[in-house]
């Protein structure tokens, strides 16, 4: 019962080379290539986006967990609860884009008249997009340290009062994290292309970044059980992420689906030059985006036995996690970085620079524990789930 | 109800239920089916029954109604009563889709629900005719065939916390 995950010198050693190799790499294709300057900083904009989802994904799943009084999820809480332990990384991470507003945000320095900028600038100015975003990252790393600190209590009380109080702090995070995820999402992303919006993109956002965490946690799972660890998680419990990991698929698609039919439909210049930007000139990302988001785990995982099957369920986690940061690249590149945008070394570098760098705190901060809340008043309802 | 003799045992949880259906199995005797108020985890298995192929009902009508739905629109549009709408295509595919889904979700249920009815012999003026009254209330019951003497089930099931056998 008080299993450890030990965070071996084999594992800093490969997770540090990954962090430092990729980020070298990636400087040096910045001075070798001389990629365009927006390129560079989409880019880092698109890791941090990526990796603060699977964090704040996690942070999600628990906190909706908590306050519905779940069971199930008890034995493996300590894998989303690691997860969350990047936050604060991902805050130093974000404050970078202090250097590369420039470049990525038209609106921070457009000249003339723009009717459309300066109707949006009680909200989009510099000074106050930074204040938004520590407002942003005090609460989430406020509330998910909350919920952490009372989690760690339970390893060695039984005093049920910790038990209340995660939910407390569950139900605070999820009414902020409601309001600033969609904020956080037309700051970052959707203001990158300015004079465009869309109402349903925050949500859009926020489900992606669900899926990616929850292919995440199925991924860790999955590494962690061939480790020899986490001999306590059923079939049971891997069943029920599969089914969290279909549905929201099936949910993502449908959100995407909603924005792309009303601008379709509606036909409004200002509107439809989102989308025709994106499928004229990234159209074998358009399309791979919606396969490998929505066809290969909708039908990957319809029936019982593939989400049950860990192997299976873990590739199908595989894809997803490649699907989405396609699904961000999307979002990003186009508008940051038009005709300088492509898939190469600066960004598969960077992005394994950020995997090394996140896993290495993700299973930090899960070896600081043991891999069991002990004293957790729903663990023997989970030990022995059937989904 | 059959004709033939039935045994039908009462009890009033789930936890005896379980340990009788292991016991009886063990006996060799033949449960023809099990009744109770609510779904009970570990039943089927511990029945050894076999996975339901509804979802395959479920999948082959959805893809059916998907297609038909697409099929159906794509005729109307394009080759039954031709009409513009907002200077699209004839073909819009995306305007298509949200019928595809409804028409996908809507035989893929009824199907479901239809194979449902069959498989089981319900039809508009099937009789109610129950086993046991209680079996519409709290109570868990077992029916096992003729083929074992009431007295053997009683001795099979000594122990167990039973409200009556007969």
């Amino acid at each position: 019962m008080d299993e450890q995950f030990k965070f071996t010198n084999q594992y800093r050693n490969v997770l540090a080379i990954a962090a430092i190799g990729g980020l070298l790499v990636f400087l040096a294709s910045v001075f070798i290539f001389k990629p365009d300057a927006s390129r560079v900083w989409a880019n880092v904009l698109l890791n941090n986006q990526y990796f603060l989802g699977i964090s704040l994904g996690a942070a999600f799943f628990l906190a909706v967990h908590r306050i519905a009084w779940s069971g199930w999820h008890t034995a493996l809480q300590r894998i989303p609860e690691s997860l969350t332990a990047f936050l604060p990384v991902a805050f130093i991470l974000m404050l970078l884009l202090f250097f590369g507003m420039h470049d990525i945000y038209h609106w921070s320095h457009y000249e003339g008249y723009d009717p459309i900028l300066e109707g949006k600038e009680a909200w989009l100015n510099v000074p106050f997009f930074f204040i938004r975003m520590v407002a942003y990252f005090a609460g989430w790393i406020a509330l998910t340290r909350g919920m952490r600190k009372n989690t760690d209590m339970l390893q060695d009380s039984e005093d049920l009062k910790f038990h209340n109080r995660r939910k407390v702090f569950a139900g605070i995070f999820l009414v902020f994290f409601g309001v600033t995820v969609s904020a956080s999402a037309w700051d970052w992303l959707m203001s990158i292309d300015g004079h465009w919006y869309s109402t349903i993109y925050g949500w859009y956002v926020f489900i992606g970044m669900f899926v990616t965490s929850l292919a995440f946690m199925i991924l860790l799972i999955w590494f962690l059980k061939r480790a020899g660890y986490l001999e306590f998680i059923r079939v049971d419990h891997i069943h029920d992420l599969g089914k969290l990991l279909f549905a929201f698929s099936v949910f993502w698609t449908y959100l995407w689906f909603s924005q792309y039919l009303l601008i379709w439909y509606g036909h409004i210049p200002e509107e439809t030059s989102y989308f025709i930007q994106r499928r004229e000139d990234f159209e074998m990302l358009f399309w791979l985006n919606i396969c490998l988001n929505f066809i290969i785990p909708f039908f990957g995982l319809m029936r019982l036995d593939a989400k049950r099957q860990l192997n299976w369920l873990a590739g199908i986690a595989g894809v997803v996690m490649i699907g989405h940061w396609i699904d961000y690249f999307q979002m990003i590149m186009p508008g940051a970085a038009g005709e300088h945008a492509g898939i190469g070394i600066p960004e598969i570098s960077l992005t394994v620079a950020y995997m090394g760098l996140f896993l290495f705190i993700v299973l930090k901060a899960l070896a600081s524990r043991s891999l069991i809340v002990k004293h957790d008043p729903l663990l023997e309802e989970s030990l022995h789930y059937e989904s | 109800m059959e004709n033939a003799k039935t045994i039908t045992i009462v009890f009033d949880d789930e936890q005896p239920l379980l340990q009788a259906v292991k016991k009886i199995r063990e006996s060799g005797a033949n449960i023809i089916d099990v009744f109770t108020p609510f779904p009970v985890h570990g039943l089927d298995p511990a029945l050894s029954m076999k996975r339901s192929r509804i979802p395959l009902v479920g999948f082959i009508g959805g893809a059916i109604g998907g297609l038909l739905g697409f099929g159906f629109q794509t005729w109307v549009f394009t080759v039954d009563y031709p009409l513009v709408f907002g200077g699209k295509p004839l073909l819009s595919v995306p305007s298509f889709i949200p019928v595809t889904f409804e028409c996908t979700i809507l035989f893929a249920a009824l199907s479901m629900a239809g194979a449902f009815f069959i498989k089981s012999r319900l039809k508009p003026d099937k009789k109610f005719e129950p086993v046991d009254p209680d079996i519409t209330d709290d109570k868990f019951l077992i029916l096992v065939d003729g083929e074992t003497s009431a007295e053997k089930i009683k001795t099979v099931l000594s122990g167990i916390n039973t409200i009556e056998i007969k």
